[in-house]
């Protein structure tokens, strides 16, 4: 155990540092890489099934301490899961890109900060992995592309994350200062407004690096620009390292969370996972798309710690587990469909030069590897049976129903608005997906480089198809995962392993019958409906030949639903005619959803701070006078102070 | 008991399922005064379409010709769960109201795909349209549910249908709005009017049957099976969840025969009496739906 992970931190710092001593040694260190995290990843879920914890223990003391206990192994296994086929992917994605070299060692260093973080056991080794986790994939964007807009993206979610993240110090820090961390019974001596602080803290530190609204702002600027091997990681696993972070906080830490602390983050998940999908929805870019489906899926995980936090304060510890497994499964199940679907992103945008979702099509026929393994994805981010997407959204859902059971009033209606939120997000889900599914892999091609598309390399398809394989198991199998997963919760709960998930309280999933029942009613079908194939025909257009300029678009889809929510989404056209002497020459269409949470909150806020700063650039003249004389004025400031007695 | 419950699961579902429909049909039409079709009539398109000829829209990929079927596997599966006048035989998919909705969510998106495979301007507007007003319906849905499964305290259809059983639920005003709530779905799930006019031949109109105009032969036999069986998934669990039974087996079953007769007659009612809205009108009535559910969790919550 202890051998396993050391070869594994060992192979992984020796993969981070190969490249960069010799050019040759590039396909090695990826090598190193993956085996690296595969064994930790091992080590990980070896501990989460029940070997001892591994390592020192949490402590508040500032020397460094590494260590495993149950929720670090999950935690590394879901790493491990997402970074071992995206690294092995990383090889055929690199190839022919400047660089290389520099983003090989740039993933294995974002590796290490992830691995870092996850089994830090004090404050400054979880502070340091935490700066290194948000610089590491800035690099490495910045080494792949540096236009100005990559240039302005990278120092927004440089900003944003920092200016957040300034909660994650107030809050660690914090908990060291009192002693917390690794003594849950500390912090319950501060008071209730030292714990509330911290907590308030937490939620905002580590909200802004996981994505949760309205704190997501850099989210969906900067997944898009990175590699797609690193916003696989990025979406898939480092915002859920943020999560990481805001569960043993509120789970751990700072326990037992008050009850308002569960109605916040269940506001935060029902905001996220509505506000997300919905943003998602009226994307043209598919990087983005995928962006802000991720601000989805952590509103619905958030949906999940909330109810568990809702549940441990009205003492319903059953549930309370239960939830919180819910929440930890969708981490995981997220993390292998997200890195999918950027993986299989990744790949098209290689073949094609461009995601822009009305230029693509038919990428199935010829792409049929890739593309079947993001079929799969999508389906299983659309939350369908039986893919894992549906199992845990399923827990969830289960779990907001029963917070709407109440006992109490406000509990009640809050469950029932976030069940109601809930549903509405998995239909938008599944329309998001249908619409990428058509618009990339089915129909017609939609412009010449999809015609001639060709599968990708070996190891750039392998990586999605063993992810799809993933989703595939995980949908069946969830069963055995929810007893381990609600032991790690506070006040843990015992529930006998088996394949489906059959909770008291609920209907169960029998998930592999689902599966099997499935697969072969649908083969049943396809034989009695036989294979017999007519005659080619068009489809019915009115008798008109359906050309390219007629297909539908992504914005044509949606439009139903623009229309409708057009009091929230607020869509902007417009359309410009051009005429000369009487006659149309052309006609130019702009239309766009604007980003509100840009224009109505950070637009306010950023124009009020440069405002500030160019009334505070009068104080700096340059003068040395009147430096000379803010000191003085400070000086007579605090002696003016010390003499009244306001402090001294 | 239980051994009959299941034979009237599958094989009701399998063989009574288009009677539905029909009888909607048949009796739509008198209420107009026309002589109509007899309430048979789908069991002979069934027919007829079971020998036709399949046609194969081009260019489409594997997944349109797969459609159908996963369409009718999800459907048939969905039968499995939805208990019979309070009994299920133990099947092993178990009972659970939102496995049921992610079964017909597969089907959705399945045909959805099927609609952009084909590329055909009316199927992708009948599919947009369809999810459009399913974001509404479903979250009218789970609420609906939701109350139904707060006597109960489970989302087990079994346990949800014997809560629902006898008269004192019915001095529960939560369990009259989830009553007026759920039948706002059946009217959406269903595709009846006001929301959409099955009877339509107009594309541009068209909501459910838009993703089915390119199919033929016994691709849209098994669609327009799934269609039928949707109408008796819904109006079974209407008539288990949120209409008056009681009693033991026999009087259940003789007061799930009534509900689902009653269900047909107030929807051949509604279809004529009610013009279709405009479509991005249905959205507030759904809406309005699940405000009423709300009022209803609070009532049932203080109460």
């Amino acid at each position: 155990m202890q051998l396993l992970v050391l070869l594994g931190l060992a192979l992984l710092v020796g993969g981070t540092l190969a490249p960069v001593s010799h050019r040759a040694l590039t396909t090695a260190a990826i090598v190193l890489q993956a085996v690296g995290i595969a064994l930790l990843g091992v080590g990980g879920a070896l501990v989460l099934f029940g070997a001892p914890a591994f390592g020192a223990a949490f402590r508040s003391g500032l020397d460094p301490a590494l260590g495993i206990d149950g929720l670090t192994g999950f935690f590394l296994a879901t790493l491990a899961v997402v970074a071992a086929p995206a690294t092995i992917y990383a090889r055929g994605y690199l190839v022919g890109v400047t660089h290389s070299r520099a983003l090989v060692a740039l993933g294995g260093l974002f590796l290490i900060a992830l691995v870092g973080l996850v089994m830090a056991r004090d404050p400054s080794t979880f502070l340091a992995c935490w700066e290194l986790m948000t610089l590491a994939p800035a690099a490495a964007i910045l080494v792949r592309r540096d236009d100005a807009g990559v240039r302005h993206a990278v120092f927004v979610y440089l900003a944003v994350t920092h200016l957040g993240g300034a909660g994650v110090w107030i809050c660690v820090l914090a908990l060291a200062h009192y002693g917390a961390i690794g003594d849950p019974g500390a912090l319950a001596a501060q008071g209730a407004g030292v714990q509330a602080l911290i907590i308030l803290a937490a939620i905002i530190g580590f909200g802004t690096k996981a994505g949760l609204m309205p704190l997501h702002s850099w989210l969906p600027r900067a997944h898009p620009v990175a590699p797609s091997h690193v916003s696989a990681l990025m979406s898939g696993v480092m915002i859920k390292v943020a999560l990481y972070g805001l569960i043993r906080v509120l789970f751990e830490w700072a326990a037992p969370a008050p009850l308002w602390t569960g109605l916040v983050v269940l506001g935060l998940g029902l905001l996220s996972s509505l506000g997300g999908v919905l943003y998602a929805l009226v994307q043209h870019d598919l990087k983005r798309l995928l962006a802000f489906h991720s601000i989805e899926n952590v509103g619905i995980i958030a949906l999940g710690l909330g109810a568990s936090i809702l549940f441990a304060s009205e003492g319903d510890e059953t549930w309370a587990a239960i939830a919180f497994a819910a929440a930890l499964l969708h981490i995981l199940n997220h993390a292998v469909f997200k890195a999918l679907l950027f993986l299989a992103a990744g790949a098209f945008e290689r073949v094609l030069g461009t995601l822009e979702l009305d230029r693509i099509g038919g990428l199935l026929r010829r792409m049929p590897w890739t593309g079947g393994a993001f079929l799969i994805g999508s389906m299983a981010i659309a939350g369908v049976p039986p893919l894992n997407g549906f199992a845990s959204e399923w827990l969830t859902l289960q779990a907001l129903i029963h917070v709407a059971f109440g006992p109490s009033l406000g509990l009640g209606l809050g469950g029932a608005l976030a069940t109601a939120g809930l549903a509405a997000t998995a239909v938008l889900a599944v329309f998001c997906f249908v619409k990428v599914v058509g618009l990339v892999l089915l129909g017609a091609p939609r412009r010449a480089e999809a015609e001639e598309a060709v599968e990708a390399v070996p190891s750039m398809r392998g990586a999605p198809v063993f992810l799809a394989g993933c989703c595939v198991v995980l949908g069946a199998v969830p069963g055995l995962l929810i007893p381990p997963l609600m032991e790690l919760a506070p006040h843990p709960r015992s529930l006998a392993a088996e394949p489906g998930l059959s909770i008291p309280g609920t209907g169960s999933l029998p998930s592999p019958w689902l599966l099997l029942g499935l697969l072969a009613m649908t083969g049943l079908l396809w034989r009695l409906r036989g294979s017999r194939r007519s005659a080619p025909v068009p489809a019915w257009a009115c008798g008109q030949p359906i050309e390219r300029s007629l297909a539908w678009s992504s914005a044509g889809f949606t439009k139903p639903l623009r229309l409708v929510l057009e009091a929230v989404l607020r869509p902007r056209r417009e359309i410009e005619a051009v005429r000369e002497r009487g006659q149309l020459q052309s006609i130019r269409y702009r239309g766009e959803v604007p980003h509100l949470f840009d224009t109505l909150l950070y637009g306010p806020v950023q124009r009020g701070a440069l405002a500030g700063a160019l009334v505070a650039r009068r104080l700096q003249s340059g003068s040395v006078r009147a430096y000379a004389a803010y000191l003085l004025a400070l000086l007579l400031g605090l002696l003016l102070l010390v003499r009244i007695g306001a402090i001294g | 008991m239980t051994v009959l419950a299941g034979a009237i699961q599958i094989l009701g579902g399998l063989a009574l399922a288009p009677l539905l429909p029909g009888a909607i049909q048949a009796l739509k039409a008198r209420l107009q005064g026309r002589r109509g079709p007899s309430p048979l009539q789908p069991y002979r398109e069934l027919r007829r379409l079971w020998g036709k000829t399949l046609a194969d829209p081009q260019p489409t990929t594997v997944l349109y010709r797969l459609a159908p079927c996963i369409v009718a596997a999800a459907t048939i599966l969905a039968l499995f769960l939805v208990p019979i006048a309070g009994l299920s035989p133990a099947w092993p998919l178990g009972n659970d109201a939102i496995v049921l909705l992610g079964l017909l969510a597969l089907a959705r998106f399945a045909l959805a795909a099927a609609s952009w495979d084909t590329g055909s301007g009316f199927a992708l507007m009948g599919s947009s349209r369809d999810l459009t007003l399913s974001v509404f319906a479903e979250a009218l849905l789970v609420l609906a549910l939701t109350l139904a499964a707060l006597p109960a305290g489970s989302t087990d259809l079994v346990a949800m249908s014997a809560a629902a059983g006898g008269s004192a639920i019915w001095s529960e005003p939560a369990h009259w709005c989830a009553a007026v709530a759920f039948a706002l779905v059946v009217l959406v799930e269903t595709g009846r009017q006001p929301i959409d006019n099955p009877d339509t031949h107009l594309e541009l109109t068209m909501i459910h049957e838009g993703p089915l105009l390119e199919y033929a032969g016994r691709d849209l036999a098994l669609l327009e099976w799934s269609a039928a069986a949707r109408h008796w998934i819904f109006l079974v669990v209407a008539a288990e969840l949120y209409l008056p039974h009681w009693g033991g087996f026999g009087l259940r079953l003789a007061c799930l025969t009534a509900a689902l007769a009653a269900l047909c007659v107030a929807l051949a009612f509604t279809e004529t009496a009610q013009a279709k809205m405009r479509i991005l009108r249905a959205p507030a009535l759904l809406a309005g739906g699940c405000l009423l559910a709300l009022v209803g969790l609070v009532s049932g919550l203080v109460g």
